[in-house]
C-alpha cells in the first residue's frame, strides 16, 4: 500500500505534467484544438477529426466565423499563392488541397451548406484559402464556439512550407483554423471583426495562442516531432502508432514524419530540446543545438523569458529542403541538410533566426501578413545580434584570415545594394511589396534600421525596450503602433528629451518614409594663415608673420554633406596632426556643414559616425578621409590575386 | 633503384634549368601584372582617401561590396574576366616553354642557352599546343566519366541528398590514379617530339603510349611520386597564401617575395616532372 502510494506521489504529477503544460494559462486561449489525425503515405493525406473552439471575446454577438484553409492555395495554379508563380505541382500528385467533409456545431447544426469561400485580401475568386461559415446562432459575447470538423488534407509536392518528397512528410498549415477575431481597439482598430487573410507567397502567420491536443497515427516505421509536448505514444499493433502531443499558448501547431530521421536530445535549463536530422545533418547536431542554446540564452537574458518547457527543430534532409528555414514557434526548422561546410555559419543563422521567431511571432504575436517587418525584422535584428555576438568575433557568418562578414552587414548590403531599396515605405502588408522587394523590405532594411535605433539609442536602452515591449506585449497581439508606443516611452525615460518629444521622427523616415541616408566628407583642407588683414567690427585687423612665433598657423574646414533625404543625427570625428581629436555632433537636418578649426594643428582624418551606429548609411566609404591612405590591404589582395592566377595557369597547364 | 636514380636525375635537370626556369616566371608575373596592376587602380580609386581600407586589414570585409556599390560589380567583372584571360594566354605560354624545356631534357644533360631555349619553344610550339589540347580534353573526359557520372547517379537516387557519398570516396581514388598515366602518354609523347624534332602529334602519341606501355611500372611509380609532390606542394602553397595577413608595407612585400619564391619552386616541381619522364625515356625498355 505504501509502496502504491509512492508510486502515485511520483508518477501522477509527471503524468499530469504531460496532460496540462501550466497551471497558469500564459495566454488567454481564444481558441483550441483537439484533432485527431491518421496519416495515409501512399495517398499522401492527412485525415482528420477535429473539435474546434473559439471564444467571443468581444461585448458583440458574431455570427459567422472566419477559418484558413491554406492547403487550399495548392489546390489550383490560380489561387493567390500558386499564380504567384512561386509553386507549381510535381505532377498530378503533387497538389494539395484541406477538403472540409462535414461540420457541425456543437448543437449538432449541419454547417456545411453556410460554408462559402471568400478572398478579403485580392478578392481572387480562385482563392479558397479563407472560408467563411455563416452561423446559425449568434454566439454571444463571453460564449464560445465548438465546431466538430471531418477534415482530409492533401499535402502538396513539392513541399514549399508545407508538403511531401516521396517519404517525407512536413505536416504545416494543415488543417482548419479560425482567424483572429478583433475587437475594436486592438491593433488601433475601428471595429470588431475577423483578421483573416488568405495564404500569400511570402507570409502566412497570424492566430491566437491556443491550446492543442493532437494525435497522429503514423507507420511505425516513421519517426516523427511536433511542436506538442508527447503525452503518449501507442503501438496500434497492426503497423502504425499513434502518438499524442500537447502544447499550449502557441499560435500554430506543425508536425512530421520521416523514417530516416536522428533524434538528439539535449536540455538548456529547464527546456526540452528535441533535434530531428538525417545521418549527414548529424556531424553538425552540436553546433545546430549550440546556436539554438545560443539563442534562448541571448533573447532570455534581453527581452524575456522562454516559456515553453520543449522545442523541437528539424534540419530537413535535402528531400525535405522545402521545408526549411520555417518557423511554427516550438518547432521550427533549419536548413543545409548537414551540407553547409562548417566555417560558413549559415545552418546556425537560420537556426537562430527561426527559433527566434518562437518571441517575434509566437510570443509577441503581431501580425506578419499585414506588418512582416514586426515578425521578420525584429527577429533579424536579433537573429544579427546573436549570431554576431557568439561567432566570429562580429564577424558571425564567415571569419576566415582572407575574408570576413557579419550577419548584420549581410543584412544592410542586401539593403543598400538593392536597386528599389526607395521602391516602398517599410509599412506594406506582404502582399503589397512592388518588384520582388518583400524580403529586402521586410527583413534587411527593417533589420538595418533597427540597428540604427540601437546606435542612436544605446544597446542597453535598445534592450529594455524589448523588456518593456515583451512586458506589455507578450502572448498577446501587438502593433506596429504599439512597439512605436513602447520605444517612445522607454525612450523618454532614458533619455528625457534628447531625441525630443518622441521618436516618431525616426520611423516617419525608416518605416512610413522612402529616402535614403547617406552622409560624405566632401572636403578636407589645412591651409596655412600667412597674414591677413582688414575690417572687423569696424576696426582694422592685421595678422603678420611676427604674430606666429615659432608655429604655423593653419585655418582647417571639414566639409560634411547629407546627399541622402533621411535626415538623422551624426557625430563626426575629427583628428589632428598633433592627435588631438573632437568629436563634432550634427544634427543632420542641413544639406551641409562645414566645421572651421584655427590653430597650429593640420587636419589628417576625418570620419563620419566612428562608432558605426548608423547602417542605414548606403555608403560608408565616402565617410572618412585620411590625408595618409592606406593601400596596404589592396595591395595584399592583389599579391593572392597574382599568385592564384599564377597557380591556377600552371594547373590547367599539363 | 633505378626509380631513385631517376628522380634524383631528374630533379638535377631541373636544378640546372634554373635560368629558363627564372624566364617562366618572370614572363608569367608579367602577364598577370597586365591583368593585376588595372584592377589595383580601380580598387584605389574606390577607396581614393577613405580609411574604409582599414576594414581589410584583416582580411576582406565583404560587408564593404555593398558600400563599392556599382564599383564593386565592376571589379569583379573585371577580376573575373581578367583571370579568364589569363588562364588562356597561361596556358598558350606554359605550352610554348613546355616545348623548350622538353627539348633542354631531351638533351640529355645538353646546355640549352636561353636563346636557343626560345627557338625550340617556337618550334615546337604549335604540335605541343595540339597535343596539348588534345590531353587536356581526354583529362576531362576521364574526369567526367569517373567522377562526374557516379556523382550524377549518386545525386539522382537519394534525390540530391548524396547520403552514402562516402562511396565517392572510390571513383575519387581511381580517378588520382588515372591521372598519372594521362600525364605519362603527355610527357612521353612531348618527350618524343622535343627528342626527333618531329611535329606529328598523333604519331607522338602512339610514340608517347608505347613508351609508356615499355616502362610503365617504372614510369607510373616515378609520375605517382612526383605528382604527390606536387600537389602536396601546390596545396601547402595555397594554404599558406590564404592564411597569411601581413598588415603593413614592408610585409607585404615580403608577403609578395614570399608567394613568388612559391611559385618559382612550383615551376620547378613542373620541370623536375618533365626531365623525370625524358629520364625515364632513356631506360631500356
Amino acid at each position: 500500500m505504501r509502496q502504491s502510494l509512492f508510486i502515485l506521489l511520483v508518477f501522477i504529477p509527471a503524468i499530469m505534467r504531460g496532460q496540462v503544460i501550466f497551471d497558469v494559462p500564459l495566454s488567454e486561449r481564444t481558441t483550441g484544438y483537439d484533432i485527431a489525425a491518421v496519416l495515409e503515405t501512399e495517398s499522401k493525406t492527412v485525415t482528420g477529426d477535429m473539435t474546434a473552439w473559439w471564444v467571443n471575446r468581444s461585448a458583440m454577438p458574431v455570427d459567422h466565423a472566419l477559418l484558413h484553409l491554406y492547403l487550399n492555395a495548392f489546390s489550383s495554379n490560380k489561387s493567390s499563392f500558386a499564380s504567384s508563380g512561386r509553386w507549381s505541382p510535381a505532377g498530378d500528385e503533387g497538389w494539395g488541397y484541406v477538403r472540409i467533409n462535414r461540420m457541425s456545431d456543437e448543437y449538432g447544426n449541419d454547417l456545411t451548406m453556410t460554408m462559402h469561400y471568400v478572398a478579403p485580401d485580392d478578392g481572387n475568386i480562385n482563392d479558397r484559402t479563407v472560408l467563411q461559415i455563416d452561423l446559425p446562432r449568434p454566439v454571444l459575447p463571453g460564449d464560445t464556439l465548438k465546431l466538430n470538423i471531418l477534415f482530409e488534407s492533401k499535402l502538396p509536392s513539392p513541399i514549399v512550407r508545407t508538403g511531401f518528397n516521396k517519404d517525407y512528410f512536413w505536416v504545416a498549415q494543415w488543417f482548419p483554423k479560425f482567424g483572429v477575431y478583433e475587437t475594436a481597439g486592438m491593433r488601433q482598430r475601428e471595429s470588431d471583426g475577423w483578421n483573416c487573410h488568405q495564404f500569400h507567397p511570402n507570409s502566412e502567420f497570424y492566430s491566437n495562442h491556443s491550446v492543442y491536443d493532437v494525435s497522429v497515427t503514423i507507420p511505425s516505421e516513421y519517426v516523427a516531432g511536433s511542436g506538442g509536448q508527447l503525452v503518449e505514444e501507442i503501438d496500434n499493433g497492426d503497423g502504425t502508432r499513434k502518438i499524442r502531443w500537447r502544447a499550449e499558448d502557441i499560435v500554430d501547431f506543425a508536425w512530421t514524419a520521416w523514417p530516416g530521421y536522428k533524434v538528439v536530445r539535449d536540455k538548456w535549463r529547464g527546456v526540452d530540446i528535441t533535434f530531428l536530422t538525417s545521418e549527414k545533418g548529424l556531424k553538425i547536431a552540436d553546433n545546430q543545438i549550440n546556436a539554438v542554446k545560443n539563442g534562448l540564452e541571448y533573447l532570455d537574458a534581453r527581452v524575456g523569458p522562454y516559456p515553453w518547457p520543449h522545442l523541437t527543430f528539424v534540419d530537413p534532409p535535402m528531400e525535405g529542403a522545402g521545408a526549411g528555414g520555417m518557423e511554427y514557434t516550438t518547432i521550427f526548422t533549419s536548413a543545409g541538410s548537414g551540407l553547409i561546410p562548417p566555417f560558413l555559419k549559415m545552418a546556425e543563422m537560420v537556426s537562430i533566426h527561426e527559433f527566434g521567431h518562437a518571441y517575434f511571432m509566437g510570443i509577441l504575436a503581431s501580425n506578419e501578413f499585414e506588418e512582416p517587418w514586426l515578425d521578420e525584422g525584429v527577429n533579424s535584428y536579433w537573429e544579427e545580434r546573436i549570431v554576431d555576438n557568439y561567432y566570429g568575433g562580429g564577424y558571425g557568418i564567415i571569419r576566415l584570415p582572407f575574408i570576413k562578414m557579419s550577419d548584420a552587414d549581410m543584412a544592410r548590403t542586401s539593403y543598400i545594394g538593392s536597386p528599389s531599396k526607395q521602391a516602398a515605405t517599410n509599412d506594406l502588408p506582404s502582399w503589397l511589396y512592388p518588384h520582388g522587394t518583400y524580403g529586402m523590405m521586410s527583413y534587411q532594411k527593417a533589420a538595418t534600421w533597427l540597428h540604427t535605433l540601437e546606435g542612436l539609442i544605446s544597446t542597453e536602452t535598445m534592450d529594455n525596450v524589448f523588456r518593456e515591449y515583451y512586458r506589455r506585449w507578450a502572448f498577446k497581439h501587438p502593433s506596429g503602433k504599439d512597439f512605436i508606443e513602447t520605444v517612445n516611452d522607454v525612450v523618454r525615460k532614458e533619455h528625457g528629451e534628447k531625441f525630443g518629444n518622441d521618436m516618431n521622427w525616426f520611423f516617419d523616415q525608416v518605416l512610413y518614409g522612402t529616402e535614403i541616408c547617406d552622409y560624405r566628407v566632401s572636403g578636407v583642407t589645412s591651409r596655412k594663415i600667412t597674414g591677413y588683414s582688414g575690417i572687423a567690427d569696424g576696426d582694422s585687423v592685421a595678422f603678420t608673420r611676427s604674430d606666429r612665433k615659432s608655429d604655423t598657423l593653419y585655418l582647417a574646414r571639414v566639409g560634411i554633406e547629407r546627399t541622402g533625404g533621411m535626415m538623422l543625427p551624426v557625430e563626426v570625428l575629427v583628428r589632428f596632426d598633433n592627435g588631438d581629436e573632437v568629436i563634432e555632433e550634427w544634427d543632420g537636418k542641413e544639406r551641409f556643414r562645414d566645421f572651421e578649426y584655427t590653430g597650429t594643428r593640420k587636419v589628417t582624418r576625418v570620419i563620419i559616425d566612428p562608432d558605426n551606429k548608423i547602417d542605414l548609411d548606403i555608403n560608408r566609404i565616402n565617410n572618412s578621409w585620411t590625408d595618409d591612405p592606406q593601400f596596404t590591404a589592396s595591395g595584399r589582395m592583389m599579391t593572392k590575386f597574382i599568385f592564384l592566377m599564377q597557380m591556377v595557369i600552371s594547373l590547367f597547364t599539363i | 633503384m633505378d626509380y631513385i636514380r631517376i628522380l634524383k636525375r631528374g630533379a638535377a635537370a631541373a636544378a640546372t634549368s634554373y635560368r629558363l626556369i627564372i624566364i617562366m616566371w618572370l614572363t608569367a608575373l608579367m602577364m598577370v601584372l597586365l591583368v593585376a596592376v588595372p584592377l589595383k587602380s580601380i580598387l584605389k580609386g574606390v577607396f581614393d582617401r577613405s580609411l574604409a581600407t582599414e576594414r581589410m586589414l584583416d582580411g576582406f570585409d565583404a560587408g564593404l561590396a555593398g558600400d563599392m556599390g556599382q564599383s564593386f560589380g565592376y571589379l569583379f567583372g573585371a577580376a573575373t574576366l581578367g583571370g579568364l584571360l589569363l588562364m588562356l594566354t597561361g596556358f598558350l605560354l606554359f605550352t610554348f616553354f613546355a616545348g623548350g624545356l622538353f627539348t633542354r631534357f631531351a638533351a640529355a644533360y645538353g646546355d640549352l642557352n636561353v636563346a636557343s631555349f626560345m627557338k625550340a619553344s617556337a618550334r615546337n610550339f604549335f604540335p605541343f599546343l595540339v597535343l596539348a589540347l588534345l590531353m587536356t580534353l581526354i583529362i576531362f573526359a576521364w574526369t567526367a566519366l569517373i567522377i562526374g557520372v557516379p556523382v550524377g547517379i549518386m545525386a539522382a537516387v537519394t534525390d540530391g541528398a548524396m547520403t552514402g557519398s562516402n562511396l565517392m570516396r572510390i571513383p575519387l581514388l581511381i580517378w588520382a590514379l588515372g591521372m598519372p598515366v594521362w600525364l605519362l602518354v603527355a610527357d612521353h609523347s612531348r618527350r618524343w617530339m622535343a627528342a626527333t624534332g618531329s611535329g606529328r602529334v598523333f604519331r607522338a602519341m602512339g610514340a608517347g603510349f608505347g613508351s609508356l606501355k615499355r616502362r610503365f611500372m617504372r614510369s607510373y611509380g616515378a609520375m605517382l611520386t612526383v605528382m604527390i609532390v606536387n600537389v602536396l606542394f601546390f596545396g601547402a602553397a595555397l594554404w599558406i597564401a590564404a592564411w597569411s595577413v601581413p598588415e603593413r608595407g614592408g610585409m607585404i612585400f615580403l608577403f609578395f617575395l614570399a608567394t613568388q619564391l612559391m611559385f618559382l619552386i612550383r615551376l620547378l616541381l613542373k620541370s623536375w616532372r618533365y626531365a623525370v619522364v625524358s629520364e625515364l625515356a632513356l631506360l631500356p625498355a
